[in-house]
Protein backbone atom coordinates (compact mmCIF):
# COMPACT_ATOMS: atom_id res chain seq x y z
CA UNK A 1 0.00 0.00 0.00
CA UNK A 2 1.68 3.33 -1.68
CA UNK A 3 2.13 5.59 0.88
CA UNK A 4 3.68 3.86 3.24
CA UNK A 5 1.50 3.37 6.23
CA UNK A 6 4.39 4.47 8.74
CA UNK A 7 5.19 7.72 6.80
CA UNK A 8 1.41 8.94 6.18
CA UNK A 9 1.03 7.96 10.32
CA UNK A 10 4.01 10.44 11.37
CA UNK A 11 2.38 12.85 8.71
CA UNK A 12 -0.88 12.58 10.32
CA UNK A 13 0.66 13.10 13.67
CA UNK A 14 1.90 16.26 12.83
CA UNK A 15 -2.04 17.09 11.55
CA UNK A 16 -3.25 16.27 14.43
CA UNK A 17 -1.13 18.22 16.32
CA UNK A 18 -1.80 21.39 14.23
CA UNK A 19 -5.36 20.64 14.56
CA UNK A 20 -5.26 20.77 18.51
CA UNK A 21 -4.42 24.44 18.02
CA UNK A 22 -7.52 26.55 19.42
CA UNK A 23 -7.47 29.08 16.52
CA UNK A 24 -7.82 26.15 13.61
CA UNK A 25 -11.21 27.03 11.72
CA UNK A 26 -13.76 24.93 12.80
CA UNK A 27 -14.35 23.65 8.97
CA UNK A 28 -11.18 23.18 8.59
CA UNK A 29 -10.30 21.48 11.65
CA UNK A 30 -13.69 18.92 10.57
CA UNK A 31 -12.29 18.48 7.42
CA UNK A 32 -8.50 16.83 8.96
CA UNK A 33 -9.77 14.98 11.14
CA UNK A 34 -12.50 13.40 9.37
CA UNK A 35 -10.10 12.33 6.52
CA UNK A 36 -7.60 11.53 9.54
CA UNK A 37 -9.91 9.37 10.81
CA UNK A 38 -10.48 7.57 7.66
CA UNK A 39 -6.54 7.05 7.12
CA UNK A 40 -6.31 5.33 10.56
CA UNK A 41 -9.27 2.47 10.35
CA UNK A 42 -7.60 1.81 6.86
CA UNK A 43 -4.24 1.79 8.40
CA UNK A 44 -5.18 -0.15 10.92
CA UNK A 45 -6.77 -2.62 8.42
CA UNK A 46 -4.19 -2.99 6.46
CA UNK A 47 -1.72 -3.30 9.20
CA UNK A 48 -2.94 -6.55 10.61
CA UNK A 49 -2.77 -8.99 7.93
CA UNK A 50 0.32 -7.27 5.88
CA UNK A 51 2.80 -9.60 6.80
CA UNK A 52 0.74 -12.29 6.08
CA UNK A 53 -0.81 -10.81 2.79
CA UNK A 54 2.68 -10.32 1.50
CA UNK A 55 4.10 -13.75 2.49
CA UNK A 56 1.43 -15.49 0.78
CA UNK A 57 1.52 -13.43 -2.46
CA UNK A 58 5.35 -13.64 -2.78
CA UNK A 59 5.32 -17.35 -2.43
CA UNK A 60 2.66 -17.74 -5.24
CA UNK A 61 4.52 -15.82 -7.52
CA UNK A 62 7.14 -17.64 -6.81
CA UNK A 63 5.37 -21.00 -7.47
CA UNK A 64 4.62 -19.12 -11.07
CA UNK A 65 7.76 -18.31 -12.06
CA UNK A 66 9.11 -22.03 -10.85
CA UNK A 67 6.43 -23.83 -13.02
CA UNK A 68 7.45 -21.44 -16.12
CA UNK A 69 10.71 -22.16 -16.23
CA UNK A 70 13.00 -21.42 -19.21
CA UNK A 71 9.44 -18.89 -20.12
CA UNK A 72 10.69 -16.92 -16.67
CA UNK A 73 13.66 -15.41 -18.33
CA UNK A 74 16.11 -13.61 -16.55
CA UNK A 75 13.49 -13.42 -13.83
CA UNK A 76 14.11 -17.40 -13.24
CA UNK A 77 16.32 -16.92 -10.53
CA UNK A 78 13.08 -15.54 -8.58
CA UNK A 79 11.56 -18.44 -7.88
CA UNK A 80 14.12 -19.84 -5.23
CA UNK A 81 14.19 -16.40 -3.43
CA UNK A 82 12.99 -16.57 0.19
CA UNK A 83 11.56 -14.25 2.36
CA UNK A 84 13.60 -14.59 5.61
CA UNK A 85 13.27 -11.04 6.85
CA UNK A 86 9.25 -10.25 7.72
CA UNK A 87 9.99 -6.75 7.97
CA UNK A 88 7.24 -4.77 6.13
CA UNK A 89 9.03 -2.94 4.20
CA UNK A 90 12.12 -5.67 3.22
CA UNK A 91 8.77 -7.95 2.55
CA UNK A 92 7.24 -5.45 -0.07
CA UNK A 93 10.92 -5.02 -1.97
CA UNK A 94 10.74 -8.54 -2.74
CA UNK A 95 6.87 -8.22 -3.89
CA UNK A 96 7.40 -5.33 -6.24
CA UNK A 97 10.02 -7.22 -7.28
CA UNK A 98 8.26 -10.46 -7.39
CA UNK A 99 5.08 -8.55 -9.19
CA UNK A 100 7.56 -6.80 -11.95
CA UNK A 101 8.60 -10.25 -13.09
CA UNK A 102 5.12 -11.51 -12.96
CA UNK A 103 4.40 -8.65 -15.71
CA UNK A 104 6.83 -9.78 -17.51
CA UNK A 105 6.03 -13.40 -17.36
CA UNK A 106 1.88 -12.45 -18.00
CA UNK A 107 2.90 -10.89 -21.19
CA UNK A 108 5.05 -13.12 -22.69
CA UNK A 109 2.46 -16.20 -21.94
CA UNK A 110 -0.42 -14.42 -23.48
CA UNK A 111 0.76 -14.43 -26.94
CA UNK A 112 1.68 -17.88 -26.45
CA UNK A 113 -0.48 -20.84 -28.18
CA UNK A 114 0.85 -23.65 -26.52
CA UNK A 115 -1.14 -25.52 -24.28
CA UNK A 116 1.92 -24.99 -21.24
CA UNK A 117 1.58 -20.79 -22.02
CA UNK A 118 -2.57 -20.96 -21.87
CA UNK A 119 -2.36 -23.05 -18.72
CA UNK A 120 0.11 -20.91 -16.87
CA UNK A 121 -1.80 -17.70 -18.24
CA UNK A 122 -4.99 -19.21 -16.23
CA UNK A 123 -3.48 -19.30 -13.65
CA UNK A 124 -1.75 -16.20 -13.77
CA UNK A 125 -5.03 -14.11 -13.75
CA UNK A 126 -6.20 -16.57 -10.77
CA UNK A 127 -3.47 -15.44 -8.79
CA UNK A 128 -4.06 -11.54 -9.88
CA UNK A 129 -7.87 -12.10 -8.40
CA UNK A 130 -6.58 -13.56 -5.38
CA UNK A 131 -4.43 -11.12 -4.79
CA UNK A 132 -7.21 -8.38 -5.07
CA UNK A 133 -9.12 -10.61 -2.20
CA UNK A 134 -5.99 -10.16 -0.38
CA UNK A 135 -5.35 -6.67 -0.69
CA UNK A 136 -9.32 -6.16 0.07
CA UNK A 137 -10.50 -3.25 2.68
CA UNK A 138 -14.13 -3.20 4.32
CA UNK A 139 -12.94 0.53 4.69
CA UNK A 140 -12.17 0.87 0.57
CA UNK A 141 -14.11 3.50 -0.78
CA UNK A 142 -15.44 1.74 -3.43
CA UNK B 1 -2.37 30.66 3.62
CA UNK B 2 -5.15 30.65 6.99
CA UNK B 3 -8.74 31.54 5.47
CA UNK B 4 -8.14 35.00 7.55
CA UNK B 5 -5.71 35.67 5.65
CA UNK B 6 -7.00 34.75 2.73
CA UNK B 7 -10.45 36.88 2.89
CA UNK B 8 -8.89 40.28 2.75
CA UNK B 9 -6.74 39.65 -0.18
CA UNK B 10 -9.63 38.22 -1.90
CA UNK B 11 -11.74 40.47 -0.85
CA UNK B 12 -9.61 42.86 -2.45
CA UNK B 13 -9.08 41.13 -5.59
CA UNK B 14 -12.89 41.30 -6.36
CA UNK B 15 -13.23 45.21 -5.57
CA UNK B 16 -10.39 45.60 -8.52
CA UNK B 17 -12.61 43.77 -10.51
CA UNK B 18 -15.56 45.72 -9.80
CA UNK B 19 -15.69 49.46 -10.68
CA UNK B 20 -18.70 50.49 -9.21
CA UNK B 21 -18.83 48.61 -6.30
CA UNK B 22 -18.03 50.05 -2.61
CA UNK B 23 -16.91 48.15 0.27
CA UNK B 24 -16.02 44.77 -1.05
CA UNK B 25 -16.18 42.16 1.69
CA UNK B 26 -15.31 38.50 1.87
CA UNK B 27 -17.44 36.89 4.34
CA UNK B 28 -17.57 33.65 6.26
CA UNK B 29 -14.88 32.40 4.01
CA UNK B 30 -14.55 28.52 4.81
CA UNK B 31 -12.85 25.55 3.16
CA UNK B 32 -14.72 23.06 1.91
CA UNK B 33 -13.89 19.13 2.75
CA UNK B 34 -12.53 17.34 -1.03
CA UNK B 35 -11.26 18.83 -3.96
CA UNK B 36 -8.07 16.63 -4.29
CA UNK B 37 -6.93 18.76 -7.53
CA UNK B 38 -8.47 22.51 -6.22
CA UNK B 39 -8.55 23.86 -2.53
CA UNK B 40 -12.08 25.14 -2.48
CA UNK B 41 -13.80 27.64 -0.69
CA UNK B 42 -17.11 28.74 -0.35
CA UNK B 43 -17.75 32.32 0.81
CA UNK B 44 -20.27 35.22 0.76
CA UNK B 45 -19.60 38.75 -1.09
CA UNK B 46 -20.68 41.64 -0.10
CA UNK B 47 -20.62 44.62 -1.27
CA UNK B 48 -22.56 48.34 -2.14
CA UNK B 49 -23.73 49.48 -5.67
CA UNK B 50 -25.48 52.48 -6.41
CA UNK B 51 -26.38 52.91 -2.91
CA UNK B 52 -27.88 49.70 -2.14
CA UNK B 53 -26.39 46.93 -0.49
CA UNK B 54 -25.69 43.69 -2.71
CA UNK B 55 -24.30 39.56 -1.72
CA UNK B 56 -23.75 36.75 -3.68
CA UNK B 57 -22.77 33.40 -2.72
CA UNK B 58 -19.57 32.33 -4.44
CA UNK B 59 -16.55 29.57 -4.78
CA UNK B 60 -13.32 30.00 -4.56
CA UNK B 61 -11.36 27.31 -6.14
CA UNK B 62 -7.58 27.38 -5.90
CA UNK B 63 -4.68 25.39 -7.49
CA UNK B 64 -2.60 23.47 -4.49
CA UNK B 65 1.05 23.03 -4.97
CA UNK B 66 0.43 19.99 -6.51
CA UNK B 67 -2.85 17.77 -7.25
CA UNK B 68 -4.08 14.98 -7.76
CA UNK B 69 -4.80 16.09 -11.29
CA UNK B 70 -2.78 17.97 -13.10
CA UNK B 71 -4.65 20.43 -15.39
CA UNK B 72 -4.89 23.31 -17.12
CA UNK B 73 -7.31 26.16 -15.24
CA UNK B 74 -7.62 27.88 -18.48
CA UNK B 75 -9.52 25.02 -20.38
CA UNK B 76 -11.92 24.37 -17.09
CA UNK B 77 -12.89 27.45 -16.41
CA UNK B 78 -13.98 27.65 -20.73
CA UNK B 79 -15.73 24.43 -20.71
CA UNK B 80 -17.78 26.04 -17.52
CA UNK B 81 -18.55 28.86 -19.62
CA UNK B 82 -19.18 26.93 -22.86
CA UNK B 83 -22.13 25.60 -21.13
CA UNK B 84 -23.56 28.31 -18.87
CA UNK B 85 -27.29 28.73 -20.03
CA UNK B 86 -27.28 25.82 -22.19
CA UNK B 87 -29.28 22.41 -21.10
CA UNK B 88 -25.87 21.31 -19.15
CA UNK B 89 -26.53 22.99 -16.16
CA UNK B 90 -23.28 24.39 -14.78
CA UNK B 91 -22.30 26.99 -12.49
CA UNK B 92 -21.32 30.60 -13.63
CA UNK B 93 -17.92 31.45 -13.80
CA UNK B 94 -16.84 34.86 -12.60
CA UNK B 95 -12.77 35.57 -12.62
CA UNK B 96 -10.24 33.21 -13.18
CA UNK B 97 -6.57 34.26 -12.39
CA UNK B 98 -3.50 32.52 -13.73
CA UNK B 99 -0.73 34.22 -11.95
CA UNK B 100 0.34 34.00 -8.06
CA UNK B 101 0.86 37.90 -7.31
CA UNK B 102 -2.59 37.47 -6.01
CA UNK B 103 -4.08 34.54 -3.92
CA UNK B 104 0.02 33.31 -4.10
CA UNK B 105 -1.92 30.07 -6.13
CA UNK B 106 -3.90 30.61 -9.65
CA UNK B 107 -7.62 30.49 -9.15
CA UNK B 108 -10.94 31.12 -10.03
CA UNK B 109 -14.30 31.95 -8.53
CA UNK B 110 -17.81 31.04 -9.45
CA UNK B 111 -21.22 31.72 -8.63
CA UNK B 112 -22.29 28.93 -5.99
CA UNK B 113 -25.41 26.83 -6.61
CA UNK B 114 -27.23 26.35 -3.72
CA UNK B 115 -29.98 24.30 -1.89
CA UNK B 116 -28.69 20.67 -3.27
CA UNK B 117 -26.60 17.59 -2.70
CA UNK B 118 -23.58 16.20 -3.96
CA UNK B 119 -22.29 13.67 -1.64
CA UNK B 120 -23.05 10.13 -3.25
CA UNK B 121 -23.86 8.77 0.37
CA UNK B 122 -27.22 10.61 0.21
CA UNK B 123 -28.45 9.03 -2.55
CA UNK B 124 -28.66 5.46 -0.73
CA UNK B 125 -31.12 6.80 1.83
CA UNK B 126 -34.39 8.50 1.79
CA UNK B 127 -36.08 9.96 -0.10
CA UNK B 128 -33.14 10.02 -2.73
CA UNK B 129 -33.58 6.14 -3.00
CA UNK B 130 -37.11 6.59 -5.24
CA UNK B 131 -35.38 8.79 -7.33
CA UNK B 132 -33.11 6.42 -8.53
CA UNK B 133 -34.65 6.26 -12.43
CA UNK B 134 -35.26 9.55 -12.67
CA UNK B 135 -31.98 10.91 -11.74
CA UNK B 136 -30.30 7.97 -13.92
CA UNK B 137 -32.14 9.47 -16.71
CA UNK B 138 -31.42 12.74 -16.32
CA UNK B 139 -27.76 11.86 -15.62
CA UNK B 140 -27.50 10.03 -18.68
CA UNK B 141 -29.41 12.58 -20.66
CA UNK B 142 -26.76 15.38 -19.51
CA UNK B 143 -23.87 13.34 -20.32
CA UNK B 144 -25.51 12.50 -23.87
CA UNK B 145 -26.08 16.42 -24.02
CA UNK B 146 -22.26 17.48 -23.56
CA UNK B 147 -21.96 14.82 -26.50
CA UNK B 148 -24.03 16.10 -28.77
CA UNK B 149 -22.43 19.77 -28.53
CA UNK B 150 -20.80 21.16 -31.01
CA UNK B 151 -16.92 22.16 -29.58
CA UNK B 152 -16.29 24.05 -32.66
CA UNK B 153 -19.29 26.00 -32.24
CA UNK B 154 -18.87 26.63 -28.78
CA UNK B 155 -15.30 27.78 -29.47
CA UNK B 156 -13.45 24.65 -27.23
CA UNK B 157 -10.99 24.29 -30.20
CA UNK B 158 -9.35 27.22 -28.99
CA UNK B 159 -8.44 25.82 -25.47
CA UNK B 160 -8.55 22.22 -26.86
CA UNK B 161 -6.72 20.64 -29.00
CA UNK B 162 -9.17 18.50 -31.27
CA UNK B 163 -7.42 15.27 -32.09
CA UNK B 164 -8.44 13.19 -35.52
CA UNK B 165 -11.45 10.27 -34.96
CA UNK B 166 -9.19 7.80 -35.38
CA UNK B 167 -6.34 9.25 -32.94
CA UNK B 168 -8.88 9.58 -29.80
CA UNK B 169 -8.24 5.95 -28.42
CA UNK B 170 -4.81 5.66 -27.96
CA UNK B 171 -4.12 9.47 -27.66
CA UNK B 172 -5.64 8.85 -24.32
CA UNK B 173 -4.42 5.23 -23.48
CA UNK B 174 -1.06 6.71 -24.03
CA UNK B 175 -1.47 10.10 -21.91
CA UNK B 176 -2.60 7.51 -18.98
CA UNK B 177 0.26 5.01 -19.65
CA UNK B 178 2.72 7.66 -19.52
CA UNK B 179 1.48 9.07 -15.82
CA UNK B 180 1.63 5.40 -14.71
CA UNK B 181 4.88 5.06 -15.98
CA UNK B 182 5.97 8.23 -14.07
CA UNK B 183 4.10 8.04 -11.35
CA UNK B 184 4.06 3.95 -10.12
CA UNK B 185 4.77 3.30 -6.73
CA UNK B 186 4.94 -0.25 -7.28
CA UNK B 187 4.59 -2.86 -10.30
CA UNK B 188 0.45 -2.91 -11.65
CA UNK B 189 0.36 -6.81 -13.00
CA UNK B 190 -3.49 -6.09 -13.68
CA UNK B 191 -3.45 -2.58 -14.85
CA UNK B 192 -0.29 -3.67 -17.04
CA UNK B 193 -2.72 -6.60 -18.37
CA UNK B 194 -5.07 -4.03 -19.29
CA UNK B 195 -2.99 -1.77 -20.87
CA UNK B 196 -2.06 -4.76 -23.24
CA UNK B 197 -5.29 -5.40 -23.86
CA UNK B 198 -6.62 -2.02 -25.03
CA UNK B 199 -3.19 -2.07 -27.29
CA UNK B 200 -4.29 -5.68 -28.79
CA UNK B 201 -7.59 -4.72 -29.39
CA UNK B 202 -8.70 -1.01 -30.45
CA UNK B 203 -11.88 0.68 -31.01
CA UNK B 204 -13.09 1.38 -34.45
CA UNK B 205 -13.14 5.71 -34.75
CA UNK B 206 -14.70 8.36 -32.66
CA UNK B 207 -18.65 8.66 -34.78
CA UNK B 208 -17.63 12.50 -34.16
CA UNK B 209 -14.93 14.65 -32.16
CA UNK B 210 -17.12 15.98 -29.08
CA UNK B 211 -16.65 17.40 -25.04
CA UNK B 212 -15.42 14.93 -23.22
CA UNK B 213 -16.27 16.46 -19.92
CA UNK B 214 -13.59 14.01 -18.38
CA UNK B 215 -14.82 13.07 -14.71
CA UNK B 216 -18.41 12.76 -15.29
CA UNK B 217 -19.79 10.49 -12.43
CA UNK B 218 -22.06 10.48 -9.25
CA UNK B 219 -20.36 12.86 -6.97
CA UNK B 220 -19.77 15.32 -9.38
CA UNK B 221 -23.22 16.70 -9.89
CA UNK B 222 -25.54 18.55 -7.61
CA UNK B 223 -28.89 17.07 -7.37
CA UNK B 224 -32.14 17.05 -5.67
CA UNK B 225 -34.38 14.19 -4.02
CA UNK B 226 -36.61 14.51 -7.06
CA UNK B 227 -33.81 13.31 -9.36
CA UNK B 228 -33.24 16.44 -11.12
CA UNK B 229 -29.71 17.75 -11.75
CA UNK B 230 -28.85 21.06 -11.11
CA UNK B 231 -24.88 21.54 -12.01
CA UNK B 232 -22.08 19.62 -13.52
CA UNK B 233 -19.53 20.35 -11.37
CA UNK B 234 -15.36 19.45 -11.66
CA UNK B 235 -13.99 19.89 -15.69
CA UNK B 236 -10.98 20.28 -14.69
CA UNK B 237 -10.17 17.10 -17.43
CA UNK B 238 -12.05 18.57 -20.18
CA UNK B 239 -10.91 18.12 -23.54
CA UNK B 240 -11.86 17.23 -27.30
CA UNK B 241 -12.18 13.81 -28.16
CA UNK B 242 -14.44 10.78 -28.41
CA UNK B 243 -18.14 11.18 -27.04
CA UNK B 244 -17.61 7.69 -25.94
CA UNK B 245 -14.89 8.02 -23.52
CA UNK B 246 -17.11 9.89 -21.01
CA UNK B 247 -19.88 6.78 -20.71
CA UNK B 248 -17.21 4.99 -20.28
CA UNK B 249 -15.73 6.82 -16.95
CA UNK B 250 -19.32 6.66 -16.18
CA UNK B 251 -19.69 3.24 -16.63
CA UNK B 252 -16.39 2.54 -14.52
CA UNK B 253 -17.18 -0.24 -11.71
CA UNK B 254 -15.70 1.84 -9.05
CA UNK B 255 -18.47 4.45 -9.49
CA UNK B 256 -20.74 1.85 -8.75
CA UNK B 257 -20.32 2.46 -4.98
CA UNK B 258 -20.85 -1.34 -3.89
CA UNK B 259 -24.04 -1.54 -5.77
CA UNK B 260 -23.35 -3.12 -9.03
CA UNK B 261 -25.49 -0.97 -10.72
CA UNK B 262 -23.89 2.19 -13.10
CA UNK B 263 -23.13 5.32 -11.21
CA UNK B 264 -24.99 3.07 -8.79
CA UNK B 265 -28.20 4.05 -9.90
CA UNK B 266 -29.48 1.36 -12.58
CA UNK B 267 -28.22 -0.81 -14.91
CA UNK B 268 -25.64 -0.48 -17.72
CA UNK B 269 -28.13 -0.98 -20.08
CA UNK B 270 -30.54 1.83 -19.09
CA UNK B 271 -27.86 4.48 -18.36
CA UNK B 272 -26.52 3.87 -22.21
CA UNK B 273 -30.45 3.63 -23.49
CA UNK B 274 -30.29 7.23 -21.73
CA UNK B 275 -27.02 8.82 -23.17
CA UNK B 276 -28.32 7.00 -27.03
CA UNK B 277 -31.15 8.74 -27.06
CA UNK B 278 -29.71 12.21 -25.98
CA UNK B 279 -26.35 12.46 -28.26
CA UNK B 280 -27.71 11.04 -31.18
CA UNK B 281 -24.71 8.66 -31.04
CA UNK B 282 -24.37 4.54 -30.80
CA UNK B 283 -22.99 2.66 -27.88
CA UNK B 284 -20.89 -0.07 -29.80
CA UNK B 285 -21.05 -2.44 -27.39
CA UNK B 286 -17.64 -3.47 -28.83
CA UNK B 287 -16.30 0.53 -28.39
CA UNK B 288 -18.59 0.94 -25.41
CA UNK B 289 -16.11 -1.93 -23.33
CA UNK B 290 -13.02 -0.63 -25.17
CA UNK B 291 -13.74 3.08 -23.51
CA UNK B 292 -14.82 1.44 -19.83
CA UNK B 293 -11.56 -0.14 -19.96
CA UNK B 294 -9.38 2.49 -20.76
CA UNK B 295 -11.15 4.66 -17.93
CA UNK B 296 -10.52 1.94 -15.65
CA UNK B 297 -6.63 2.47 -16.52
CA UNK B 298 -7.02 6.31 -16.16
CA UNK B 299 -8.93 5.71 -12.59
CA UNK B 300 -5.62 3.44 -11.47
CA UNK B 301 -3.44 6.34 -12.56
CA UNK B 302 -4.72 9.02 -11.23
CA UNK B 303 -5.20 7.24 -7.59
CA UNK B 304 -1.42 6.41 -8.20
CA UNK B 305 -0.46 10.17 -9.42
CA UNK B 306 -2.16 11.40 -5.63
CA UNK B 307 0.03 8.80 -3.93
CA UNK B 308 3.20 10.08 -6.32
CA UNK B 309 2.50 14.02 -5.32
CA UNK B 310 2.47 12.83 -1.79
CA UNK B 311 5.34 10.47 -1.78
CA UNK B 312 7.36 13.55 -3.55
CA UNK B 313 6.38 16.02 -0.80
CA UNK B 314 4.61 18.16 -3.39
CA UNK B 315 1.33 17.71 -1.48
CA UNK B 316 1.03 16.22 2.27
CA UNK B 317 -2.86 16.48 2.25
CA UNK B 318 -4.47 13.69 3.70
CA UNK B 319 -6.91 14.18 0.89
CA UNK B 320 -3.86 12.53 -1.45
CA UNK B 321 -3.87 9.80 0.35
CA UNK B 322 -7.26 8.55 0.71
CA UNK B 323 -7.60 7.69 -2.88
CA UNK B 324 -4.36 5.88 -3.12
CA UNK B 325 -5.01 4.04 -0.15
CA UNK B 326 -9.40 3.63 -0.80
CA UNK B 327 -9.62 3.32 -4.65
CA UNK B 328 -6.62 1.15 -6.02
CA UNK B 329 -8.11 -2.24 -5.12
CA UNK B 330 -11.35 -1.66 -5.93
CA UNK B 331 -10.08 -0.52 -9.84
CA UNK B 332 -8.19 -3.24 -9.53
CA UNK B 333 -11.49 -5.44 -9.05
CA UNK B 334 -12.68 -3.04 -11.47
CA UNK B 335 -10.50 -3.90 -13.87
CA UNK B 336 -10.79 -7.50 -13.83
CA UNK B 337 -14.99 -7.28 -13.56
CA UNK B 338 -14.72 -5.27 -16.83
CA UNK B 339 -12.05 -8.53 -18.34
CA UNK B 340 -14.08 -10.75 -17.14
CA UNK B 341 -11.42 -11.98 -15.13
CA UNK B 342 -13.03 -11.49 -11.68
Amino acid sequence: MKPDIPAVLAELAGLVARNAAPDVDPAERAGALGLTAALLGMAAEAWEGAAHRLVEENQAIRGLLADAGERAGRNAALAVSRDDDLGISVLSDANAGLRAALIELHAAVETDETPEARSLETRIWEELRRSTERRQMSSALA
Amino acid sequence: MTSADLAPRLAAYAASRMPGAVGVEVRDLSRISGGASRQTFRFRLAWTEDGAPRERRMILRRDPPASLIDTERRVEFEAYRAFFGSSVPVPEMIWLEEGTEELDLPFSVAAEITGYEAAPALLWTEPYLAAHETLARNKWTILGEIARADPFALGLDAVMPPPEPGACAFRELDMWEKVLDEDQAEPLPITRAAIRWLRANPPPPAQRIGVVHGDFRTGNFLYDRHGGVHGVLDWEMAHLGDPLEDLGWSLNPVWNFKRNLAGGLVPDAVAIAHWEAASGLRADPAAVHWWTLLNCVKGQAIWISSARAWIDGGNREPIMVLPAWGMQNPQDRAILKVMDRL
